[in-house]
Order: C-alpha cells, then sequence, then structure tokens
C-alpha cells in the first residue's frame, strides 16, 4: 500500500517533468526537468526491488551525464538558440507515433501479469554482480559482453583524446605555448 | 496501514524516529568546524585569532568562551541581514540554488553508521535496529550518488546570477568536482572490494575482525584524502571562487543567509567527507583492537577508561590555562582583571569536572556489570548496555572525524592556492591513475590471499 502510494507519486513526477522537457523554451530547465525525470526513475527502481540500478542511475545519469550537459549548455550558450518552432507539419506524425506507441504500451501492460511487489529483490548488488559476472562454465557468459563493451568505451574515449588536439599526435604543451602562464 | 504501524514494537518506532536526528550532524559540525577553522588560522600564522566578543555575566564578567561568542555573532548577523538580489537574475533558480547544496548535506549522510547496529533485549522480544537511517547493501553508491548532485547547486547558482563571474567559478567548480569524483569512487572501491560489501557497516565490521583501512590501503587513503579536499572545493583547490581573479567565484551575487547556504553546504560537505574518511579507513566507530561485542562484555571498564581519559584531559587543560594566565600576567596587558576573572570560571568548571569524572570511572568500574542473555549463541545485553555502547562508539567516530576535520583545516592554511590547470593535471594524469592502478593491485593480491569468492 505504502509502496503504491510512492509509486505514484515517483510516476507522476517522471512523466510531468518529462514532458516539461518537451514544453520548455530553455535548454537549462530542459535538463533540471531532466535530473528530475531521472531521479524519480531511480526511486522508481529503488521501489521495484533494484536499488542498485536506481543509485547508478542516480550516479551515472543524474550526478555526471546531465552535469556535463549543463557545463555545455552554459558554455555554448545554448539558450540564445530559441526561435527554433515548436511546432511545425512534421509534428503531426510525431504526435500519431507517439499515441500509437503510447496504445500499443498499455495493451501489453493490460495484458501481462503486471503485479507490483516490492518485496522481491530484482537488481541488488549480489543479484547483479551474479548475473554479469558468473565465469563459470554453465554461466551465461555475460562477463564476455561486459568486457567487450568496456574496450568499446576505452578506445572511444582514446579517439576523442586524439581527435580533440589541433593535431593528430602532436604535444598539447608545445603547441600552444601562450597558455602557459 | 495499520499493520505497518503494528509490526514494530514502541521502542523500535521511538528510536527509528530518533535515528533521523543523526542526518543533522554534519551540519552540526559547523558549530565546531569554523571555531576550529578560525582559531586554527591564528595557530598556523601566530596570531590570535578573532575572540574579541563576549557575554557578560554576573561574577566572571566578559565571557568570550575561546572564540565560540565571535562565532554566535556572525551566525546571528547572517540570520538578520536582508535577503536581497541584483535585479537581472533569474529569481527563482537564484533563490534555489543555494538550497541544493545545503539540503544534500542533510540528505547524504543517511546510510553512514555513527554506532553499531543495536541489539538488545525489551521484555520478552530482541529488538535490531540497523545503524544507518536508510540501511540497504548499495549504501556508499547511494551515498556518492547524491553527493554528486550538489554541483547543480553551483552551476544554477552560476547561471542565475548573470554574471561573467560566478558563470565562470561555476563552470570551474562543474570540471573540478566532476574530475576528482572518478578518483574518490575509484580510491574507495578497494576497501569495498575487501570488505566484499558495499554497506558501510559491513565495511566498518571487516575493519573490525581484521584491520583498519589505512594499513591495507595507504595509498588508496592518500588519494582519497586528496580527491576529497578538492571535491569539497576548498583550498587549496579553490579556483571556483579564487578571490584574486574571480571576486567570489559563484556565491558573488549571493548575501545574507542564501550565501550563509552555500557556506553550510561546504562546511558540511567537509564533516560528510571527514566522517567518510574516518568511516572507511580508520575504522569507523569501532574502537581499537575490541569488537562491539568485547566492548558490550566489559562495558563497566570501557567506561571506566572513557572517563578516565575524560579526567586527565580536564587536568590537561587546566595545566594549560594555567601555564598561559602565569606568562600573560608577566606581561604588560592593560585587562589582567578581566581576563583572570574570565579564567577562574573556566577553572571552576575544569576543577568540578575533574573529581565528576574520576569517581564516574570508579563506580561505572566497579558497579557496571551488564547482565546477558544468550540468543542463537549471540550473548544479547539490555537497552541500556546497547544504547551506551551506540553512545561510546559515536564519540570515538567524533574523535576519528576531528582529526580529518583538522587536517582539512590544516592543508588549507598551509598550502597557497593551484592554478586550475595544475589542478586538473593532478586529477586526471596523477590520482587517477594511481587510483587505478592501486584498485588492479588490490583485486590481484586479494584474490591470491583470500581466494575467490
Amino acid at each position: 500500500m505504502l509502496a503504491l502510494i510512492y509509486f505514484i507519486i515517483l510516476a507522476v513526477i517522471a512523466v510531468g517533468c518529462s514532458l516539461c522537457i518537451f514544453f520548455t523554451k530553455h535548454p537549462l530547465y530542459a535538463s533540471i526537468a531532466m535530473v528530475t525525470t531521472m531521479l524519480s526513475l531511480a526511486g522508481i527502481y529503488g521501489l521495484l526491488g533494484s536499488p542498485f540500478v536506481g543509485a547508478v542511475q542516480i550516479m551515472v545519469y543524474a550526478g555526471a551525464v546531465m552535469t556535463l550537459l549543463m557545463f555545455i549548455i552554459l558554455v555554448l550558450n545554448g539558450s540564445r538558440d530559441n526561435t527554433t518552432k515548436r511546432f511545425d507539419k512534421v509534428s503531426i506524425f510525431v504526435l500519431l507515433s507517439v499515441i500509437a506507441v503510447a496504445c500499443l504500451t498499455s495493451i501489453v501492460l493490460c495484458h501481462s501479469t503486471f503485479a507490483f511487489d516490492p518485496a522481491t529483490v530484482r537488481g541488488g548488488v549480489d543479484v547483479t554482480a551474479h548475473t554479469l559476472f558468473n565465469v563459470s562454465a554453465g554461466g551465461n557468459g555475460y562477463y564476455l559482453i561486459v568486457l567487450a563493451i568496456g574496450l568499446v568505451l576505452l578506445s572511444a574515449m582514446a579517439t576523442a583524446v586524439i581527435l580533440a588536439r589541433k593535431r593528430i599526435a602532436s604535444d598539447p604543451e608545445k603547441v600552444l605555448p601562450e597558455e602557459v602562464h | 496501514m495499520m499493520e505497518f504501524i503494528e509490526s514494530k514494537t514502541w521502542i523500535e518506532w521511538l528510536l527509528v524516529i530518533a535515528k533521523l536526528a543523526l542526518a543533522f550532524i554534519p551540519v552540526l559540525f559547523i558549530l565546531l568546524l569554523i571555531p576550529m577553522e578560525r582559531r586554527g588560522a591564528g595557530f598556523i600564522q601566530d596570531r590570535q585569532g578573532p575572540n574579541r566578543s563576549y557575554i557578560k555575566i554576573p561574577v566572571f564578567g566578559k565571557i568570550r568562551a575561546f572564540g565560540w561568542i565571535q562565532n554566535c555573532c556572525d551566525g546571528l548577523k547572517l540570520f538578520f541581514k536582508e535577503i536581497y538580489e541584483p535585479k537581472s537574475v533569474h529569481k527563482v533558480i537564484f533563490s534555489l540554488a543555494p538550497a541544493i547544496p545545503f539540503g544534500l548535506t542533510l540528505l547524504t549522510p543517511c546510510v553512514l553508521p555513527y554506532f553499531a547496529s543495536l541489539n538488545f533485549t525489551f521484555g520478552d522480544t530482541v529488538v535490531h535496529i540497523p545503524a544507518a537511517n536508510v540501511d540497504t547493501d548499495i549504501g556508499i553508491l547511494l551515498m556518492f550518488g547524491l553527493s554528486s548532485l550538489s554541483v547543480f547547486g553551483t552551476v544554477l547558482s552560476g547561471w542565475a546570477s548573470k554574471s561573467k563571474f560566478p558563470l565562470l567559478g561555476a563552470l570551474r567548480a562543474t570540471a573540478t568536482s566532476i574530475s576528482y569524483e572518478v578518483c574518490l569512487g575509484l580510491s574507495m572501491m578497494g576497501m569495498v572490494l575487501l570488505a566484499g560489501t558495499f554497506n558501510v557497516e559491513g565495511i566498518v565490521n571487516w575493519q573490525e575482525t581484521h584491520t583498519w583501512g589505512i594499513f591495507v590501503q595507504p595509498v588508496a587513503f592518500f588519494c582519497f584524502l586528496l580527491a576529497a579536499i578538492a571535491e569539497t572545493g576548498r583550498p587549496p583547490f579553490d579556483v571556483s571562487e579564487g578571490d584574486p581573479e574571480l571576486v567570489a567565484g559563484y556565491h558573488t551575487e549571493y548575501g545574507a543567509m542564501q550565501f550563509g547556504m552555500f557556506y553550510m553546504g561546504e562546511y558540511g560537505h567537509v564533516g560528510i567527507n571527514s566522517i567518510l574518511m574516518a568511516t572507511l579507513f580508520l575504522g569507523g566507530y569501532s574502537i581499537p583492537f575490541m569488537t562491539t561485542a568485547d566492548v558490550q562484555a566489559n562495558f563497566g571498564t570501557v567506561l571506566a577508561v572513557l572517563f578516565g581519559i575524560c579526567a586527565f584531559l580536564a587536568l590537561a587543560f587546566l595545566h594549560m590555562v594555567f601555564r598561559w594566565l602565569r606568562e600573560f600576567n608577566k606581561g604588560k596587558a592593560s585587562n589582567k582583571d578581566e581576563i583572570n576573572k574570565e579564567y577562574l570560571l573556566y577553572k571552576i568548571i575544569a576543577w568540578l569536572a575533574v573529581p565528576v569524572f574520576i569517581a564516574l570511572a570508579v563506580v561505572s568500574g566497579l558497579f557496571v556489570h551488564p547482565e546477558s542473555t544468550i540468543v542463537n549463541g549471540i550473548p544479547v545485553y539490555g537497552i541500556g548496555t546497547a544504547l551506551g555502547t551506540a553512545a561510546v562508539q559515536f564519540l570515538v567516530l567524533m574523535i576519528k572525524t576531528v582529526f580529518f576535520c583538522w587536517i582539512w583545516i590544516w592543508v588549507r592554511w598551509t598550502l597557497p592556492r593551484f592554478r586550475y590547470d595544475q589542478i586538473m593535471h593532478l586529477g586526471w594524469k596523477i590520482l587517477l591513475n594511481i587510483a587505478l592502478l592501486n584498485l588492479v593491485v588490490t583485486a590481484v593480491i586479494a584474490k591470491l590471499v583470500m581466494g575467490g569468492n
């Protein structure tokens, strides 16, 4: 009962804030609304017995990604770009597709045996660890995929570092001597 | 709803609700940290520090309480100043921003245990109350997640001020705190790996039965210390509010209690990080060489030793007062009478405290013998022993924490401010690599020594 009340409060906040992301004019407001959405989603994860996923949601998305996004909005002064019209002819198709997706989701939800049971642990630390890093022969082998994702992210980071330099493989301290005070 | 209420006895509900007061401890650290900072700065720079404000009482004259009265005056001044805002600021976000770091100071320590879980017999039932307000197996992750949100206060205040210096300060603060949070998380992971749990109480239990974290993870400890100082944005890492360049950084346009909230948020953050360091690397609430069960079994002895230490400290205080007064009375100060009258009060209090503490030590050593009942092979004591143990452990944690607070102040008044590129260089190219290497080495050694688990 209590869990259901919490769920309804969090769900209303999540949906309301994600609507705000679309309908605010300033990108900074949109990002604040997005942070609130992330936080309430984390709360819902916690209610559904996956506190680990919730904490990671707060740490990675609300904490790091959204901070970087705000950083970029501040640096690039994104507030200047509010001349784009919010609705034009294309919006009709977007609206139609959104309604279609909503109908599909509600049909699926009505037909599934969705029971709200906060007592079951679905994504705690132990469960996640055993699912992802089960290295025994009979395991599901997800740890290989985790390693592969790690490698991909590492190479992406290396690429970004190289691209950020002015000339490839140049020494940044020699190129810009005037920045050294 | 009635089922929910009746799921616990009234004593459980009382303690669980009373435990919520623990959320205010990092904020209350401000009372300790500000006088410590000011008088500490005076001590390091060989001056007295602000201690001139006083309260006048009948017999003893002007009582200054070693600078605490000055603090109260400053706090009162901040409270009663008019809250103003410049004309061009964005009103809603401008007034909302200071609340974020301050509010998170109350929210973040919800997973920190200030004492071991309470287990005691109450009537016929055995009551178990977890130490942390939020007792969950993700513990420390939740804490890092919440504390990483406090940077939004900085960003929003910088943007809403609609002024160049706050914006630049906010950008610098964001970049610093993002880069050092990575180091903070990575250097903490070594301890998590050894203890095998994210739960903070589990980590402390591991240290209680094995050894303190600083001995098994010395490198991680220093990485954590550096990253924690940098993350709070205090000197020498305070480029976000470096006064020669940016006036006052992101809170340039704030005044009165709005500025005060940023200030309290910063000091609260210092308090939280000190508690966290004491918990992760200095054994938290555990008394050296004793587990919680040992403390409870020998509770009388522990109390006797504790009161003995208190009596010794009171004597040391008296010694300091007498020495200082002797030197002072040899000098040519014009206010000798006033000062002597003020110190008379301190002397009376300390002289009263010494016999009281000694008597308490003797009484508790002789007469406190808690009785236990064996439940599931573990001795469980009454509510008095449980709460007493909690109080002793809380005191131990606070002593460790105050030590780290002093390190914070010591570093601040010793080192000059770093340049911005130096901070980024230190964070990304040195600390991060050391922390990463330390984690890998720890993982390999833990696997070899403790075996796979």
